[in-house]
């Protein structure tokens, strides 16, 4: 009797806490253990390269002149007083990525390359702050800004939810130059870049939609050409992101009008398993491409994509190459130049043009977005489907075709 | 037997454990998670790659240091507290302190009761829905010079008012329909946090936003940050406020009638059914007072740190969980054992800039703390369930373990106030 009751309230304690841990994983903090392995490769990395960016902005302090390190950090001190600090010799870069952070294969290793490329070109150093949630991108903004050991020539705040706190941050240090990708801050001290991502969603979706009805086998998926199904995988369902869906269905609707997209919203940007799930459901009723505009999210759906024997598009960076593992299975990616904004916004600060109030919007036109085509399947895709490709690209920088920016159907 | 009765022994230990030995074991516990951490934190920079090693002992060098790491983990918590006591990094750490006062408040209260209310974050997501729309909708009507009079305690009402709404749900569908209240809190969480995104994309969104949020509350509603310097989100009255609720909800529970049925409901619901306790009712209002604590905080939340509602809300209810299992679920705890989060969140920020420490390492070495400092008093509490310290069941107890009633502690305690024909007179 004693015994029996004991053990129901033990099984009743210990159940409610497995529950409450359970509860736990399934908030925002859960999803990103299952990156652990993708997530950790990549923070070795970024301390990796953080380390290599001090050694070189040392270097260049031992080449101009010969101070002691010491005397870097008074002269660091100094610039912080609001000194012009733009021809210093050693120039700070502060990195606020998006809540994907580093290791997601596009969008925030897109930013860290640009960073990096400064880093070899310009002879910046720089550091890197990775929030796990909203609340923390003013906090970090903000302790950038106020740090006097380095201080930061420019902070680079890469991802639309970035805007809010910006919007605040911003104005209470009017000396500090902030870059902003993916959203508009109208300050003087902000230079803010967008790119037209329905254009670049428009052409893997007008691929997409030329590709599904004819006969392609290649690495290690094929079409089904008799289904003329193509899916989209989006991260958080936001403005933004259905500026990718719009551009995608309008895309595989000027290829094909008979052509259905099939939509799905993982909810975060850093779940490959919720994007690995909604890539398979869209592979089981006839979709053979999915494009995916989910950051780390979409790593599952080139899950997906390489176990069904069908194809994937990647977004942000070329992730044929970022994620070569699934280089067989990814037609094209929509490559949005993260990198060249950073490396140009640190380039202008170099140069003492920051052009701070301005918003740079970059589209097909200059390469600011494009689609490229996979290194492993590229050579698959006929010819005629990339002179068409090239021809929509003419007609959209030419303002023949208007891509739309909001989804058409509810 | 002989196995059992070591464990039984040990927890029994652990039961009878004074508060200061209870602090001791806390600080232990931090102490023996530091050694642990720091073995981690040295054998994978030993592992990683770097130009310059940051730490050498007798010939292997590591990449991180680790006692760099645990000095700017506490340090940079509080910043320096000697040149500028009220520096943006301790603003930050008393932020997310006062924020997880009320959750934890929140988790404590139904535990009392015993209710294990999982579903803190779905309330505090109810509570804070509901001040930013009330606030938006109230603002114009609302003269100038009454708004921040008006305003912000209308919007800390609503949020309490939908936060407990909210939390009464799964009270009921367990008084009336026997639900689980775990499940439903779970499933609950999952709904608000659904619908609210639903609602705030589709009708409440900003204009011209890339983000699902409504538009900012009007100034006059903000909890303005105050000592700390305009932007740092932390404003002292909320602190106050926080503060006083833990000592009314520690009132309510120990010194009156209503604080007397909730907890022996809690302890056992059968003998606090035959004292006459109205067992639905109290399971109800528990619920509803547990949710109104976490709609609060979502008001809190609102008001003083976002400035308006996104659908990106940090996970402060599952954390008021720990909260509250560090504390005891004793309200007194609540405030250090928010504060130990409060300073983790900040020192881990300020590590992740200041050393080469990648961000999954430093959440590794803040989930250590925590587990070693919440283990203790998880066991105890298992454990008071378990074993009587120092006295045998007797046959009056009806043969049962007589944890029910009351644990020493608690019986010392007992106020006047409390006796059975008083209970009943007010009922």
């Amino acid at each position: 009797m004693r015994t029996n009751s004991d053990r129901r309230r033990f099984l009743r304690i210990a159940g409610a806490a497995g529950l409450a841990g359970l509860a736990g994983c399934t908030s925002g903090d859960g999803s990103e253990s299952t990156e652990t392995e993708e997530s950790g490769s990549g923070g070795n990395d970024g301390a990796e390269t953080s380390t290599a960016g001090t050694e070189a902005s040392t270097s260049t302090v031992g080449e101009t002149d010969a101070e002691t390190s010491t005397m870097a950090d008074t002269e660091g001190a100094e610039t912080a007083d609001g000194t012009s600090s733009a021809s210093a010799p050693e120039m700070n870069v502060g990195m606020i990525y998006a809540k994907g952070g580093l290791g997601d294969k596009s969008f925030n290793d897109s930013a860290n390359r640009g960073v990096k490329r400064a880093v070899e070109e310009i002879g910046v150093s720089f550091n890197n702050a990775q929030p796990e949630q909203n609340s923390d991108f003013p906090t970090f903004q903000r302790r950038f800004a106020q740090s006097s050991s380095p201080a930061y020539d420019l902070i680079c705040t890469i991802g639309f939810a970035q805007v809010s706190g910006l919007t605040e941050v911003a104005p209470n240090f009017p000396d500090q130059k902030f870059m902003l990708v993916d959203g508009v801050v109208e300050e003087s001290n902000v230079a803010s870049y967008t790119f037209k991502e329905h254009q670049g969603s428009f052409q893997v979706g007008h691929l997409a939609g030329l590709l599904t009805t004819r006969e392609v086998s290649a690495g290690a998926g094929e079409t089904n050409s008799e289904n003329t199904t193509v899916g989209f995988v989006g991260g958080e369902e936001v403005p933004l992101i259905k500026r990718f869906q719009a551009g995608y269905e309008a895309g595989v609707a000027h290829a094909n009008e008979e052509a259905t997209v099939r939509v799905a919203y993982t909810g975060s940007f850093a779940d490959p398993g919720a994007g690995k799930e909604a890539a398979v459901s869209m592979y089981d009723n006839g979709a053979d491409i999915v494009y995916h505009a989910a950051g780390g999210s979409g790593i599952g759906v080139f899950q997906a994509a390489q176990e069904q024997g069908r194809y994937a598009i990647g977004v942000d960076s070329d992730q044929s190459k970022s994620s070569s593992q699934f280089a067989d299975v990814i037609l094209a990616s929509m490559v949005k130049r993260v990198d060249n904004a950073v490396f140009t916004s640190i380039e202008n600060v170099a140069n003492d043009s920051f052009n701070g109030g301005e918003v740079t919007t970059l589209g097909l036109e200059g390469n600011g977005v494009e689609a490229v085509y996979g290194t492993e399947l590229g050579s698959a895709i006929p010819e005629e489907v990339k002179q068409a490709i090239a021809q929509s690209r003419e007609r959209i920088i030419a303002g023949e075709i208007e891509v739309p920016t909001e989804p058409s159907g509810g | 037997m002989s196995r059992r009765d070591t464990i039984e022994a040990a927890l029994a230990r652990l039961v009878a454990a004074s508060w200061i030995e209870r602090l001791l074991l806390s600080i232990a516990a931090i102490a023996t998670s530091i050694v642990v951490g720091g073995v981690i934190v040295l054998v994978s920079g030993m592992a990683a790659t770097c130009e310059e090693p940051a730490f050498a002992f007798f010939g292997p060098t590591s990449c991180y240091d680790p006692i760099g790491v645990y000095v700017q983990l506490f340090q940079g918590a509080i910043g320096d507290v000697l040149g500028d006591p009220f520096n943006f990094r301790l603003a930050l750490t008393l932020k997310e302190t006062a924020l997880l006062v009320f959750t934890g408040l929140s988790v404590a209260v139904a535990f009392r009761a015993g209710l294990f209310n999982i579903g803190s974050q779905g309330q505090l997501v109810a509570g804070a829905l509901a001040t930013a729309l009330t606030v938006l909708f109230a603002a114009p009507f609302v003269p100038a010079a009454l708004g921040a009079i008006v305003l912000v305690p209308l919007g800390l009402l609503m949020g309490a008012v939908f936060g407990g709404l909210y939390g009464a749900i799964p009270g009921a569908l367990k008084a009336y329909a026997d639900a689980n209240e775990v499940i439903t809190t779970i499933m609950l969480n999952f709904v608000a946090a659904q619908v609210a995104f639903f609602l705030v994309s589709s009708y409440f969104s900003a204009p011209e936003s890339q983000s699902v949020e409504t538009r900012t509350v009007p100034g006059a509603a903000v909890l303005e940050s105050t000592l700390f310097g305009a932007g740092s989100n932390f404003s002292v009255f909320v602190f106050v406020l926080g503060l006083a609720l833990v000592a009314g909800l520690y009132y309510l529970l120990q010194r009156t009638a209503f604080g007397y049925d909730l907890r022996t409901s809690g302890l056992q619901a059968e003998a606090a059914t035959y004292g006459g306790v109205d067992p639905k009712r109290t399971v109800v209002t528990s619920m509803a007072l547990s949710g109104a604590l976490a709609g609060v905080g979502g008001a809190v939340w609102v008001l003083m740190v976002a400035g308006r509602f996104t659908a990106a809300v940090p996970a402060l209810g599952f954390d008021g969980i720990t909260v509250s299992i560090l504390a005891g679920n004793n309200p007194l705890g609540v405030v250090p054992a928010a504060l130990l989060f409060g300073v983790l969140k900040s020192g881990s920020l300020a590590v992740q800039l200041e050393t080469g420490v990648p961000k999954q390492l430093v959440g590794v070495l803040r989930g250590l703390i925590i587990l070693f400092v919440a283990m203790p008093e998880f066991f105890r509490l298992i454990g008071q369930r378990f074993v009587t310290p120092d006295r045998e069941p007797v046959a009056t107890d009806g043969g049962e373990p007589i944890e029910a009633l009351q644990t020493p502690r608690e019986a010392q305690s007992e106020p006047p106030g409390s006796e059975p024909g008083e209970t009943e007179d007010g009922r």
